[in-house]
């Protein structure tokens, strides 16, 4: 079964991506924030996929990616920002630290279910 | 409710908290970048969310917002008072609607309007709306061939270019040169080409020599492609947007590539120019023939671009700009496919449209083009209801009505100086009784418009009260703690301003009460007290003050535990900590520096204790007491003004120099003849009725220098500051006076004795003491 | 199992992703006169495709995915990417 990731510090963003990608018959792990989705990579946590946020407490989004890179596993999953629209030199950021890509809030079932499908071969 | 919908909502009010209590934070710490990038990650999140739902002006506020607070970030522009005040008034606005959204799932009519002002105001520090125009892949037509199409086969160029000649129909080629690292980021360059749709071919660019076989590194990126496709440039665009900077795109007609092979064309190796000659329009395309048509088209993509930069969000808005530039790209002769309408392929294919398109030669080009109305949320707005009889006014103008009433407040106290120096100076006791009558006719008017403005400022405690029913249950949640919130008096009228200030402190007490003061269930059960404990938050309306009461059965404070750590914090003496009685040691957890929880949790905050909350209400001009009884409950009761707006001060004079107080402080006023003072244990004393009670020299406290006239009566301002009497020495007593009190600012700000100034009526800047610090002061003069 | 390396013949089956490369680019290094079996290939990740660029096996059984046959093939059975003397030629 194929795995997403999702951090995010806001639960209603958390909830509405965690809906769309259950029912679409992905498995989801959630974290709050870098550190905790670190902590769960760190224990085995194994996501095809990981979906996180840019601007988080703790740990933002860019250092997690960074981070998450050099985790047990995770050298060429794909990892992808949720950003805004204004948020053009955080992409730019997020790819030079190992980001795939980025998803433009807010995310639609279509636009999240396609960009998988784009970057996960086999999905 | 949707469930969604209900978990924003409670996000929301946490959100809203987060940046009240930010926002505030930072007037009284400008600059502390820590609370700048907090205050902007909740403003950011908040807008994230809020996309999530069809509520178009909540994302557009929040979003101006945000750009404000994300350039206070970057330190591109300082915060200043104003745009505090317009960021707080951004957020009320949003509390006000989110409560509608609670009752009614929708934005109230009004909001579009009631947004408009405020964005235009947020936006204005930073120069007005940011139009961001993306154009992700530039696609040239040109007539000369690219250098890589040596990298198809040529036998499949040669078809490709007959046929095209034939149907005069032309071809996308592309370039793709993945970087070397590109593996690393997940990226599978073959994986994105396999989805290019109606791919016609694809070629090879092989290094130009490969590495020895051990020096062979498979994760390194060694290959480019280029490929031809009939793909769309949105399809494109999308598929490549993160490549975006790795791709280079060209459409070529049948005759480029026939000049091409035939060696006719100088290859073109520089990048393809971004904007092409509109002369080289290629000849393909059916020109449309009426210039009419073509003005009309473009005045739509105009109108378009500037509704997708105004509003980019919204998939109905979307696909309603998506169809209408799809009509204008058929009346152009153009026709674009738009598959999944996103901003930024949208803005990219009307921008490529009007690149193309040049103004028909008759249309008046000049002719600024007015866009489409696209402001949706007017459509259900009542507008120009007939009879109805609410006003609705911008905030602004009741803050600016407000001071107006100040300032006559002040020149009416001129009248008072006028009236003393008629008497005193021209020796006119007539003039100056006709004076003082003017005096009270408009004193009488003053006040009833100050009352009458002070009314329209009132806003229910409900507006305070409101984020707390959800507050409350998430964190009892997380606690696991079962909590029942009882609110009463939400129908209490305070000023807005009040009500603002309010929330910060409140948040923190009924955290304060959740966190420490209510036990689990079973520690309850355990003492024999139902499960389920109770926070109630009652307001009432007390003369000129509300008063805020936050009470728990819960565990309540142990005043002998107290005693002790206030002593091994060095707070308190060892005497003191065998005579302090219980209800004076559960007061000391609001002496600074006091902490009563053992570990810092993360609900109370990091380190912001009672001493912040007792600070920030004092600065109001209210109060903060606490009442606890160990084992059944804690109850803390905020006073504060109904309003912050006029103060009532009463002046007086110190070594030549006036000073005001805030009358509420002010018990009485008396004389003594200096015989009467006594010293008791190195302190001045005066009895008064059989009490007591201690004086202070302000001259000395305020390091002035004055010796008072011993000849003459001592004049003592009896002041009842924490429940406690003081006199204090004084030079003179003047009139009691209606002041506005500024904050103190410049060098003055960190002079703690004073909580802020007022222009008198005679052009006098007087200084407002804070009774608390001067007597602190006072204390270590000694 | 997407890679199942024989001795001198390399069966591929559905997606071969990144995680096989390393594995891929070893054997076909290693391998004396490689082959390799594209028949239920599904899907090659580009460093699979570079690494078989690199070593030139020859490919034993053509891949039946429509994509990987038609326009990925040719560029394995090529003459490799050199590119075709533009205009030297005239059709």
């Amino acid at each position: 079964m194929t795995t997403v990731m999702l951090v995010d510090d806001s639960a209603t963003m958390l909830m509405s991506l965690k809906s769309i990608l259950t029912k679409a018959g992905y498995s989801v792990e959630t974290a709050e924030h870098g550190k905790q989705a670190l902590d769960k990579l760190g224990k085995g946590v194994k996501p095809n996929l990981i979906i996180s946020d840019v601007n988080m407490p703790q740990m933002d989004g860019i250092t997690f990616v960074r981070e998450a890179r050099k985790a047990p596993g995770m050298r060429f999953t794909p990892m992808l920002m949720l950003t805004t629209e204004s948020e053009q030199t955080k992409r730019t950021e997020a790819k030079s630290a190992g980001a795939t890509g980025w998803l433009v809030k807010p995310v639609s079932p279509d636009q999240l279910l396609g960009v998988i499908k784009q970057v996960l071969p086999g999905a | 409710m949707n469930p969604l919908l209900a978990q924003f909502l409670a996000e929301a009010a946490d959100l809203l908290t987060q940046v009240d209590e930010g926002l505030l934070q930072l007037e009284r710490t400008p600059g502390d970048p820590e609370m700048v990038n907090e205050v902007f990650r909740a403003a950011h999140t908040f807008k994230g969310s809020s996309g999530l739902f069809d509520f178009p002006e909540l994302t557009r506020l929040t979003h101006a917002a945000e750009d404000l607070l994300d350039a206070v970030r970057a330190g591109a522009l300082p915060l200043d008072s104003g745009m505090t005040d317009d960021l707080l008034a951004a957020f009320d606005l949003i509390r006000g609607w989110l409560a509608h959204v609670t009752s009614n799932e929708c934005l109230p009519a009004t909001a579009g309007a009631d947004a408009a002002a405020l964005i235009t105001r947020l936006r204005a520090p930073i120069g007005g709306e940011k139009v961001k125009v993306e154009t992700t892949v530039a696609v040239a037509r040109r007539d000369s061939a690219p250098a890589w199409l040596a990298y198809f086969d040529e036998e499949w160029l040669a078809e490709t270019a007959a046929w095209l000649r034939t149907t005069s129909a032309q071809m996308r080629f592309i370039r793709y040169v993945p970087d070397s690292g590109c593996f690393f980021r997940a990226e599978d360059p073959l994986h994105l080409i396999r989805q290019v749709p109606a791919l016609e071919r694809l070629g090879l660019i092989e290094p130009v020599e490969w590495p020895e076989a051990a020096d062979y590194d498979e994760y390194a990126c060694m290959v480019a492609f280029v490929f031809a496709a009939r793909a769309a440039v949105g399809e494109i665009d999308y598929l490549f947007r993160y490549v975006s900077d790795q791709i280079e795109v060209v459409d070529l007609d049948g005759d480029t590539i026939q000049r091409y092979l035939s060696g006719e064309a100088e290859a073109d190796a520089a990048a393809p120019s971004e904007a092409d000659e509109p002369g080289t329009v290629d000849t393909v395309r059916s020109s449309p023939s009426e210039p009419e048509l073509v003005a009309d088209a473009r005045a739509i993509l105009t109108a378009a671009l500037r509704s997708l930069a105004i509003n980019p969000t919204g998939h109905v808005h979307l696909v309603s700009v998506a169809n209408a530039i799809t009509a204008a790209a058929h009346a152009l002769g153009d026709p674009v496919e738009i598959r999944e309408p996103d901003v930024v392929a949208l803005t990219a294919t009307v921008t490529r449209l009007l690149g193309d398109t040049p103004p028909p030669e008759d249309a008046v080009s000049t002719a600024p083009i007015e866009p489409i109305p696209v402001d949706r949320g007017r459509a259900d707005d009542p507008g120009g209801q007939v009879g109805s009889r609410i006003l609705k006014v911008d905030q602004e103008k009741v803050d600016h009505l407000m001071e107006l009433v100040g300032e006559l407040n002040v020149a009416k106290n001129g009248l008072t100086f006028l009236a003393q120096a008629a008497e005193e100076e021209f020796g006119s006791r007539a003039l100056s009784r006709r004076i003082k009558d003017q005096y009270s006719g408009l004193h009488r008017i003053a006040e009833e418009l100050q009352a009458s403005v002070m009314d329209i400022r009132m806003l229910p405690l409900s507006v305070a009260f409101s984020r707390f029913p959800r507050l409350v249950r998430d964190l009892s949640r997380r606690l696991g703690k079962n909590i029942e919130l009882v609110l009463t008096g939400e129908d209490t009228m305070a000023d807005k301003d009040v009500i603002e200030a309010l929330g910060d402190p409140l948040v923190h007490l009924v955290r304060n009460s959740l966190d420490h003061g209510v036990e689990t269930v079973d520690e309850r059960l355990a003492t024999g007290k139902p499960g389920t404990a109770r926070i109630t938050l009652a307001a009432v309306a007390d003369g000129d003050a509300v008063v805020v009461e936050i009470s728990d059965d819960g565990r309540g404070v142990d005043p002998t535990r107290v005693r002790r750590k206030a002593y091994e914090k060095g707070l308190i003496s060892e005497e003191e900590l065998e005579t302090l009685s219980d209800s004076d040691a559960v007061d000391l957890v609001f002496r600074p520096g006091f902490s009563t929880a053992e570990q810092i949790s993360d609900l109370s905050g990091r380190g912001v204790g009672m001493d912040a909350v007792r600070a920030s209400v004092e600065k109001l001009g209210g109060a903060v007491t606490m009442r606890s009884e160990l084992g059944s409950g804690t109850t803390v009761r905020l006073r504060l003004p109904l309003s912050m707006a006029v103060t009532q001060v009463m002046v007086f004079s110190v070594a030549g120099q006036r000073f005001g107080i805030p009358v509420d402080l002010v018990v009485e006023t008396v004389r003594v003849p200096a015989a009467e003072m006594s010293r008791v244990l190195h302190q001045d004393v005066v009895v008064l009725r059989g009490e007591v009670v201690p004086v202070l020299d302000l001259a000395r406290a305020l390091d002035m220098p004055w010796t008072p006239d011993q000849t003459q009566d001592r004049a003592i301002l009896i002041v009842g500051v924490n429940g406690q009497r003081v006199g204090l020495l004084v030079e003179q007593f003047h009139r009691e006076v209606d002041v506005i009190l500024k904050p103190m600012e410049g060098l003055l700000a960190y002079a703690n004795e004073f909580s802020g100034t007022a222009l008198l009526g005679d052009g006098l800047v007087l200084l407002v003491l804070n009774m608390k610090e001067v007597l602190g002061l006072a204390a270590r003069v000694g | 199992m997407p890679l199942e390396l024989g001795d001198t013949t390399a069966t591929l089956t559905g997606v071969v992703t990144v995680d096989e490369v390393e594995e891929l680019a070893a054997w076909l290094q290693a391998t004396a006169k490689p082959r390799v079996n594209l028949r239920k290939c599904n899907h090659l990740h580009t460093g699979a495709l570079q690494a078989m660029l690199r070593f030139r096996p020859k490919v034993s059984a053509a891949p039946t995915d429509a994509f990987l046959a038609g326009q990925v093939l040719p560029l394995l059975e090529g003459s490799g990417g050199e590119p075709t003397r533009q205009g030297s030629e005239p059709p």
